[in-house]
């Protein structure tokens, strides 16, 4: 399988959408990659992180090996983008996992560091041969100051030089979604948080213009650093939210909560073969504006979940719509409380 | 040597015909475009044929020969050289019927010089006095030119122009008379007001001051000869094609504009790394292509004769590479070029992760020069251009020079937080014109005098 390659068709315009196997392949942007529409995402389980230096953690062995192994089975299914982050230490464990198939894999690298952006693309071109995707977070109103440019410009020229094959920012910020299309130039594609909850904040004029521009759109954090699980009370009991420690189906919450919470468990038990969490990544898939939806996966299960939910993609279902609108109420009841701790500004920041 | 006898007689007869029908070669020789340099009597000869008529030019039957054209050692012949019975082959691409005149399809060479296709019914006798007439001025062209040389090397430029003048009058499209000419008159008369000449260095193709330094400023420039070079790279995607531009002479910043410069003509000064005990001698940055558009504007307000400018995107590579056909190798950049690996500094300097604040930029002019004693032509602050960014191949005539064009700006050279293979002459990076950088700053350009023959800026 060539699709981490550059595909180009024969004639006309290069395809949209290539579907094989199970596996969904959607053009970034108006780039030459092709991500699967279901990626591998770079967060780490905690249950196996040590600490390594102040506010630092990395996995220890044996989650690294479970990491390896989630990893290589995510690309036997399919899956062809790996998003890593240095910090975590994930970058070298990587290159050694993609070595023997790099030109099946698109490595997708992210800037958290204090080095300076070239230094850090040039550590991560020389580990990997090259990079495929790298991006750098933008936080609230820092989209068009002067360091943010200043590291746009860098990673142009990485670009330029072959270093890296597209560019983009990760920002949960609408507002500098919109900036960023203007102000960056070059830009090939923007990390945004997309999921059946957030959603309902449309991103009005974000999406129409990003869409517009051609720049290529990878929806994160799909199923809300895991909360979605949480809304689910037949999730298996060893599948826990990221970072979170929702408990929706908790005695307090059912007391608040009683009329939602009844309306969704009855919603779920007309799915019986589906998770909350299946439908909410089929929920992302079906977006067709989307190359890809990154997300976390700590375990084999939820690899196989979510490539067994692309199998489906093409329509929502109507059970599956009211499974989806019955827990996006909860979460309004809820207000910010649905998300994990460090999250729930997002809340605020959509007004949903 | 009969070959060539036959060959210069055959160019004479041609050019002493143009005479005769009082046409200027001049038109012909720029139709010919890049062959002309070198061919200049086969090209006046055509200018006397049908073939020039119609368009019929020297790729219709020598083929493109890029090879030919770029070689400068002559080691490359054209892609057709037909011989023989090639020859009424060729001949008959076009000339499907045979002659028509005489309908023969076979040996055209027998009634029609190549070049020139003298007409079989002008008679043998116009012919040898076209001969005659032609190797007389031959004779006379090259008695004057070497007089010309001769005054030239005991330093009678005046006297030498005269002879030059002469050779001129004898083959009016000769090229390196033409230039001889050009020199003595500019040694005569440099017309370079703006200018104080420093040193006594002067271009013995030009006539020109190698050194030169404008007028009330410390701004020091250097000539950069005329000369043709590749331009692009494979290397890099926004670079190819790879292919050939032809420069002119013009003058180029030997440094990088320096922040003392910058003060000096404009007064505050937009620098990141301002306020440093040796800022004045530290290039300008954090300026804008319409910055560097408004500094050129005041000082051409400010000198006489004017004309400062940003170089082109192809000037400046040319500048660059220096007659080099390849980007420097590391050993050399790091003799000649402030870059990411020798311009961190602070206690993060050695650290494996070496933040952005610990690089800056250094003082101009304390590296080695390139091979035309241009400075940091690679490395300290990216430059800017004037043209827009635009893809290959370069030219300046297709709107990208023009102030007005929209987009990017070309900015070229690489900087202080650049890694070594970013400094490639080759390498194009294009910015907002309204965009500034703490790493991205310019070196100004002026061209020379209009009397120095020009050349197309594409071929």
């Amino acid at each position: 399988m060539a699709l981490a390659g550059r595909v180009a068709p024969a004639f006309g315009a290069p395809v949209r959408e290539i579907r094989r196997g199970g596996m969904v392949y959607r053009r970034l942007g108006q780039t030459d990659l092709y991500p699967s529409l279901l990626s591998f995402g770079a967060h780490t389980d905690t249950s196996y992180k040590v600490p390594v230096a102040v506010g630092s953690t990395m996995l220890n062995a044996e989650g690294q090996a479970r990491r390896d192994h989630q990893v290589a089975h995510a690309l036997d299914l399919g899956v062809n983008m790996v998003d890593a982050y240095q910090t975590e230490g994930q970058w070298e464990p990587l290159a050694q996992l993609v070595r023997p198939r790099r030109d099946k894999v698109l490595v997708s690298l992210y800037y958290n560091s204090k080095e300076f952006v070239g230094q850090h693309i040039d550590r991560g071109a020389k580990l990997f041969g090259h990079v495929d995707l790298y991006r750098f977070p933008v936080r609230d109103g820092t989209v068009i100051d002067g360091s943010t440019l200043d590291d746009w410009d860098a990673l142009r020229k990485a670009k330029e030089a072959g270093k890296v094959r597209a560019i983009g920012i990760s920002t949960h910020i609408e507002t500098e979604m919109v900036k960023a299309l203007s102000q960056l130039e070059g830009l090939d594609y923007i990390f945004f948080p997309y999921n059946f909850i957030h959603a309902r904040a449309d991103y009005s004029e974000f999406l129409p213009a990003a869409i517009a521009k051609g720049v290529g759109l990878i929806a994160m954090k799909p199923l809300a650093m895991g909360s979605i699980v949480s809304f689910d009370p037949r999730a298996r009991p060893d599948a826990k939210p990221e970072s979170q420690r929702t408990t929706l189906f908790s005695s307090r919450n059912r007391m608040i909560l009683p009329a939602a919470v009844a309306e969704l468990t009855g919603t779920l038990s007309r799915l019986p073969d589906e998770t909350l969490c299946q439908a909410a990544m089929r929920f992302v898939y079906s977006r067709d504006f989307l190359s890809s939806a990154v997300t976390g996966m700590w375990d084999d299960q939820q690899v196989d979940d979510n490539y067994k939910a692309m199998g489906r993609y093409s329509e929502l279902r109507h059970e599956e719509r009211a499974a989806l609108d019955a827990a996006a109420r909860v979460a309004k009841l809820m207000g910010p409380r649905w998300l994990p701790q460090g999250y729930q500004w997002l809340e605020d920041q959509w007004g949903v | 040597m009969g070959r060539l006898s036959l060959s210069l007689t055959l160019i004479l007869a041609a050019a002493a015909g143009a005479a005769a029908a009082a046409q200027q070669p001049t038109p012909e020789l720029g139709q010919a475009g890049p062959c002309a340099r070198c061919h200049v009597s086969s090209v006046l000869e055509w200018g006397l044929s049908a073939h020039q008529k119609v368009g019929t030019d020297c790729v219709a039957c020598h083929g493109a020969s890029h090879g030919h054209v770029i070689d400068e050692r002559n080691n490359v012949k054209p892609e057709r050289i037909p011989r023989g019975a090639a020859i009424a082959a060729l001949c008959e691409t076009c000339h499907a019927n045979g002659c028509p005149k005489t309908k023969q399809t076979a040996s055209c060479q027998t009634c029609h010089h190549p070049h020139a296709l003298l007409d079989p019914n002008k008679g043998r006798a116009v012919q040898d006095q076209w001969v005659k007439e032609a190797n007389g001025k031959l004779e006379a062209f090259n008695r004057y030119m070497a007089e010309g040389d001769r005054l030239v090397k005991e330093g009678s430029f005046p006297s030498a122009r005269d002879a030059f003048r002469q050779a001129v009058e004898q083959i009016p499209g000769d090229r390196r008379a033409v230039a001889r000419l050009g020199m003595c008159e500019r040694r005569i008369d440099p017309q370079l007001a703006g200018f104080e000449i420093v040193g006594s260095e002067f271009d013995p193709e030009t006539g020109l001051p190698r050194r030169v330094k404008v007028s009330g400023t410390a701004i020091e420039m250097v000539l950069v000869p005329a000369g043709d070079s590749d331009m692009g790279s494979d290397r890099w995607k926004d670079s190819a094609p790879v292919h050939t531009v032809q420069v002119d002479a013009f003058y180029l910043g030997k440094f990088e504009l320096t922040q003392g410069q910058w003060k000096a003509l404009m007064g505050a000064n937009p620098s990141q790394y301002a306020g440093r005990p040796d800022s004045d001698r530290l290039p300008v940055e954090r300026v804008s292509w319409d910055d560097c558009q408004t500094f050129v504007r005041t000082l051409n307000g400010r000198v006489p004769g004017g004309g400062f400018r940003l170089p082109t995107e192809a000037e400046w590579e040319y500048a660059a590479r220096a007659g080099s056909a390849n980007p420097p190798a590391h050993d050399e950049l790091l003799r000649s070029a402030w870059f990411r690996e020798n311009t961190a500094s602070g206690a993060d300097a050695a650290a494996d992760s070496v933040p952005l604040e610990s690089y800056a930029p250094k003082p101009v002019g304390s590296r080695q020069p390139n091979r035309w004693g241009l400075y940091d032509m690679l490395g300290n602050v990216w430059e800017w251009t004037s043209s827009a960014s635009r893809p290959y191949p370069f030219d300046a005539g297709d709107g990208r020079e023009s102030e007005t064009a929209t987009g990017l700006r070309v900015l070229r050279g690489g900087s202080f937080v650049d890694s070594a293979e970013s400094l490639d002459p080759a390498m194009r990076h294009a910015e907002r014109s309204d965009r500034r950088f703490r790493w991205n700053g310019f070196r100004l350009a002026r061209g020379v005098p209009a009397s120095v023959p020009p050349a197309a800026t594409k071929k």
